[in-house]
């Protein structure tokens, strides 16, 4: 019964899977330091590959075509650097004063709220007291979190070294390695890894341009939104809402957060401006689940709600807030592979038993 | 895969490689490539995949998924189906074409004869190449359409042989 088992084609498929999340995994916590230059260069590898092919298509030679296409990408990184990164560190130190206004307005504000209840309902209670730790608590986690974002942009700084350098060598010697790679399989799985491995490669560059496409998309439009509204660092907030609408379901629950604290923190308190801070987030939403979603994302990947949901639960309780973001891809890509050895194998199954029986006949 | 890891200034001077001649004009002899500049054709061999066999080895069995076009550079190569022995191919010939275009599980087992070395021209260089360069991609498609077609036919003569 069990070698009957471990010949089967889902044994051999389970198998072959878990070997390759094992190197993979492996292969990742030996790289963890290089791990996010790696993922962004490989995620401006797949934007930038079509334009260095076309000038491939053009006429231009390999080596001269990625040169440009470096070229271009060094330009709008220094760009980026010159313009946004001083404008973002100055949005920062602005959040980071404004965060004991704010929990002092939420404190006022609950004042109020006791006052008009002790008022009205005679009960005397003391909001104070109650939110006193809360307040206390949501100071120190408000900093932290700064202070991360802080130590993250200047991490950055690090990393746009590093990212234009990676992404180069990706689109000039990619295909090489790929190549070599893959022509190390034995000659029986040979054409099936190429298989699977074109299955994933499209899929994923098709998803992640959907999602770059999307995110540019929910930056401007909500930045613009908190723009005319008048909340502040509207750019900041934008990009923040473009990033965290990586997370599918979760991320634009998450994006409220800052926006709708900020409009509380203003002083007068104005309620006009929370409500008009979630109003440029669900139009944001409008947006996106009515035009950008159909025509961008639709059918990048396959997989059902629920396997998304406990997917970025899991990757974001293992890996933070990187691993929410990448637990789309990664399930996709793990679903692809597993599709695609279960289907050559099992037809190499079939035919097999069925040539079996031919043979028996005879 | 011919094209190797080589530094920057190496692909501008690159040496014309004798296996790469060898096998651009093999495939410039079948029907595939009829209508396809020599130079063209050169071009997309570089980016095919060379693999060594030894006598006796299958290299592929029906039921296996297949996703391209193989060209005998050296050696021979049995296909037959069952027991019985359907062709045997020598250097210069080519076969699986089918996988090309669906994909569909291959209907037929091929074993290498004696020590071979076969070129494969993947589907999803094909469909690359057909991006980059459309023309020479729609030439290739005619081509190998007719070359299904010759086979649909001998295949629909013998049957009605077979029935008659």
């Amino acid at each position: 019964m069990f070698p009957k088992l471990f010949g089967h084609y889902l044994f051999k498929s389970v198998f072959m899977l878990l070997v390759f999340i094992t190197i993979v995994t492996l292969l990742a916590y030996i790289l963890a330091p290089l791990l996010i230059p790696i993922i962004v260069s490989f995620v401006l590898f797949a934007v930038l590959e079509p334009v260095s092919g076309s000038l491939q298509r053009h006429g231009f030679p390999r080596a001269t075509a990625s040169l440009s296409v470096l070229l271009l990408l060094v330009i709008v990184t220094v760009l980026a650097v010159y313009l946004l990164l001083p404008q973002l560190s100055a949005q920062l130190s602005v959040l980071k004063t404004q965060v004991p206004i704010i929990w002092q307005s939420l404190s006022d504000f609950a004042q109020k709220i006791s006052e008009q209840i002790s008022a009205f309902l005679g009960l005397d209670i003391d909001t104070g007291k109650i939110l006193e730790p809360v307040i206390t608590q949501g100071n120190v986690y408000a900093k932290k979190i700064l202070l991360q974002a802080s130590n993250f942009l200047f991490s950055l700084s690090f990393m746009l070294v590093l990212i234009p350098i990676f992404t180069f060598f990706l689109i000039r010697d990619y295909r090489n390695m790929r190549n070599t790679l893959l022509d190390a399989l034995p000659n029986r799985s040979f054409e099936l890894g190429w298989l699977i491995y074109h299955r994933v490669a499209h899929q994923l560059q098709e998803y992640i341009r959907g999602i770059m496409i999307q995110s540019l998309i929910m930056t401007l439009v909500t930045s613009s939104g908190f723009y005319i509204i008048g909340l502040q660092s509207p750019v900041l907030l934008g990009i923040i809402a473009g990033v965290l609408n990586l997370i599918p379901y979760i991320g634009p629950l998450l994006a409220m957060v800052l926006p709708v604290l900020l409009a509380l923190g203003q002083t007068p308190l104005d309620l006009w401006l929370v409500l008009y801070a979630i109003s440029v987030l669900l139009i944001a939403q409008l947006i996106d689940n009515a035009i950008v979603v159909p025509a961008v994302i639709a059918h990048a990947v396959n997989l059902h709600p629920v396997i998304v949901i406990i997917g970025i639960i899991i990757f974001g309780n293992l890996f933070g807030f990187i691993g929410m973001i990448l637990a789309i891809p990664t399930l996709a890509t793990v679903n692809i592979i597993f599709r695609g050895l279960l289907q050559g194998l099992k037809t190499q199954d079939i035919f097999a038993s069925q040539n079996a029986g031919e043979a028996a006949q005879d | 895969m011919y094209e190797k890891k080589a530094p920057l200034w190496y692909n501008f001077f690159r040496p014309a490689g004798d296996q790469v001649t060898e096998v651009t004009q093999l495939w410039m002899n079948t029907p595939l490539f009829e209508g396809i500049s020599y130079s063209k054709c050169r071009e997309l061999v570089k980016n095919m995949h060379p693999r060594q066999y030894q006598k006796n080895e299958t290299i592929f069995t029906s039921g296996d998924i297949g996703t391209s076009v193989i060209l005998i550079h050296h050696g021979s190569v049995d296909i037959s189906a069952g027991d019985k022995l359907l062709a045997e191919l020598q250097s210069g010939d080519f076969f699986g074409e089918v996988a090309l275009i669906i994909d569909e599980p291959r209907t037929a087992d091929a074993i290498a004869a004696e020590e071979s070395e076969l070129i494969f021209f993947l589907r999803s260089d094909l469909e690359e190449w057909i991006q980059r360069s459309p023309r020479d991609g729609a030439q290739f498609m005619l081509n190998l359409s007719r070359v299904l077609a010759a086979r649909l036919r001998h295949t629909n003569i013998l049957m009605s042989l077979q029935v008659g």
